[in-house]
């Protein structure tokens, strides 16, 4: 193609191969790969799947650590014309391979660390056709293919497949409240058209150096994967181990020379408390981005602090939208106690704030924020009955209407126009900046044989954390469970989503309608948690 | 000492999941960094010993075998 196009995501790091094929585009510990690095490796992967018969519209799933093959196996999906699916690689073996099934994924892309795991997904019941990273499977009839192998295929030219904006480029799974997980689907035009308006609201350009702190399967991973290479940046995949240990991390930002940082609160919490940062040198930040959560204010302005050059911004939107406002925090926003703004919606979309009627409540009043906006998803994957409840559609005029996405938080307008975040509609709640549905919780443990009826909810962490508690009331005659139900727990929910503690209780405190009162077992607990401290 | 260390991250932090003694303890979601402040809390207690964040970095917290290298370490000065 002649033309200077950038219809695609994909075409990102085309164009930027064009301009700066010898800057770095992905960087892992000591590995680097250029654009036309880049570029080359997604091609021979697209080639490769072609080859098996991969067509537009496919769903490739990545089950991968994160390693230098990410970025090539992103970006080779895309080109072979088909949606990246990025598999959780520590979730339980039954709700990876029910989230295989449900995408209906063939193909599988993979590397030697995830051998084993790779192998204890493949039952009788399996879609899988092949898997790309492994030299051998332990199913015939699954073909392999060995990263090595794909040298053979040509690096110079993608295959020529037809795809447009309005095709699917990759879906995100996440927790669903009847416990299937619901893959939210992003379009080539949702997806880049979030990453031009996050490279413009934040400044990107080919000299900066973006963190990627989250996991492939957590959608903030969108920017740093999208944003960075449409402007020719380097993106620093920051390893697992390293954002488990803080002291590491900052070492990681100053040897690294990161300009602008992208994570949840959490990981910028545990920065401030144990990463040593009064010890480093991370002058070179010069943007920090979080989202996800809220961040409590006084760690925020003790990393401020910490950092003077930087500047400080609020990121808020469900990964339906991508994102949809922005609050940049002022120097002479004041070092208090104050909850931070989510901020403005931003320019290339519309916001409503409204009632149970769908009516706009008037400013400064509660209401769920609806969000109209071209970075919005196309729908949740085969899941009709959710796709109806997802939408609003307020009519025009000549029969045209307008389609907003419910996001189920509560938010109030300020009279400067700003958005403040207050809450959640529904039983949706975020720990560590993760998705988690509390009805998927107790559906689990309700499913457990032994457990009578179960309740979850919960409860602040020492450090503002959000963690999830449960109580179970157990059948009659049962001993000390609490470890055989943490562990069913871990068999089937993500990590971040199964309880801190589990207690067996005799029974609930209700409500005079005969529902379990999570408030007061909220209250109990705490209660609880004071007098064995001797408070 | 590795046997108890492996016992207590089993138990405590994997729900029950095997770990051998060189696998990479942290490349997996099950143990986050509260995870690992557990883990640091706990090794504090079980061997009189102080633990300065420092030193919690990957060289001694990777695996089991760095671990209680580093504790060793920590235990003959």
């Amino acid at each position: 193609m002649d033309f200077d196009l950038n219809y695609l995501l994909h075409q990102s790091i085309d164009r930027s191969a064009e301009r700066y094929a010898e800057r770095p585009a992905f960087h892992f510990l000591d590995k680097s790969l250029n654009y036309a690095e880049l570029v080359e490796g997604a091609n021979r992967l697209a080639w490769t799947l072609v080859g098996e018969g991969i067509k537009r519209g496919d769903r490739v799933g990545i089950f991968l650590h994160k390693s230098m093959e990410t970025p090539v196996a992103v970006y080779g999906i895309m080109k072979a014309g088909a949606a990246y699916v990025p598999l959780d690689p520590s979730a339980p073996v039954s709700r990876l391979r029910s989230t295989i099934q449900h995408c209906g994924i063939r193909c599988l892309i993979t590397h030697e660390q995830k051998k084993q795991d790779t192998f204890d997904l493949l039952d009788d019941e399996t879609p899988l056709e092949c898997v790309i990273g492994l030299d051998a499977v332990n199913k015939p009839g699954i073909r392999s293919l060995a990263w090595s192998s794909l040298e053979a295929a040509p690096g110079d030219r993608a295959p020529d497949v037809r795809v447009m904006g309005q095709d699917l480029a990759y879906i995100m799974y996440t927790s669903g409240s009847t416990g299937l997980p619901k893959g939210i689907m992003h379009t080539h035009d949702s997806g880049l058209c979030y990453a031009r308006m996050a490279a413009d609201t934040y400044g990107i350009t080919h000299e900066d150096r973006l963190s990627n702190h989250s996991p492939l399967h957590f959608d903030m991973s969108t920017l740093d994967y999208f944003s960075g290479p449409l402007r020719g940046a380097a993106t620093v995949i920051i390893p697992e181990a390293y954002t488990k240990l803080p002291a590491s991390l900052s070492q990681l930002i100053e040897s690294e020379r990161l300009t602008i940082w992208y994570s949840v609160p959490f990981a910028l919490i545990q920065l401030l408390l144990r990463g040593l940062v009064e010890t480093r040198d991370l002058g070179t930040l010069r943007w920090i981005l979080f989202g996800g959560e809220p961040f409590p204010p006084k760690h925020l302005h003790a990393l401020r602090r910490l950092l003077p050059q930087a500047r400080f911004s609020n990121v808020y939107g469900p990964a339906e939208v991508n994102q949809c406002t922005y609050y940049h925090l002022a120097d002479d926003d004041p070092d208090s106690d104050a909850v931070i703004p989510i901020g403005r919606v931003w320019p290339n979309a519309e916001g409503l704030v409204v009632d149970e009627k769908d009516q706009p409540v008037a400013r400064g009043e509660s209401g769920e924020l609806l969000i109209r906006s071209p970075t919005m998803m196309r729908g949740y994957w085969d899941q009709p009955e959710l796709n109806a409840r997802a939408f609003y559609r307020r009519p025009v005029a000549g029969g045209v209407s307008d389609i907003f996405y419910r996001t189920g938080d509560l938010v109030e307008e300020k009279d400067d126009g700003v958005l403040m975040f207050l809450g959640r509609k529904d039983r949706q709640i975020k720990t560590r900046g993760y998705r988690v549905e509390l009805d998927e919780v107790e559906s689990v443990l309700s499913a457990h044989e032994q457990v009578e009826e179960a309740a979850a909810y919960t409860l602040d962490g020492s450090e503002g954390i959000e963690m999830i508690q449960a109580a179970v009331i157990l059948k009659p005659q049962q001993g000390d469970i609490a470890d055989e139900l943490r562990n069913h727990c871990a068999r089937l929910l993500p990590w971040y989503a199964v309880p801190e503690s589990i207690r067996a209780i005799e029974s609930f405190p209700r409500t005079t309608s005969g529902k379990i009162d999570r408030k007061a077992l909220h209250g109990h607990t705490l209660q609880r948690q004071r007098s064995e401290a001797g408070l | 000492m590795k046997a108890a260390i492996t016992a207590y991250v089993v138990n405590e932090l994997l729900s029950g999941k095997d770990v051998g003694e060189q696998d990479d303890l942290l490349l997996s979601g099950l143990v986050d960094s509260l995870g690992v402040m557990r883990l640091v809390n706990y090794l504090e207690q079980q061997y009189s010993v102080k633990i300065p964040p420092e030193d919690v970095t990957i060289d001694n917290f990777m695996n089991i075998e760095a671990i209680s290298l580093y504790l060793e370490r920590c235990m003959g000065t």
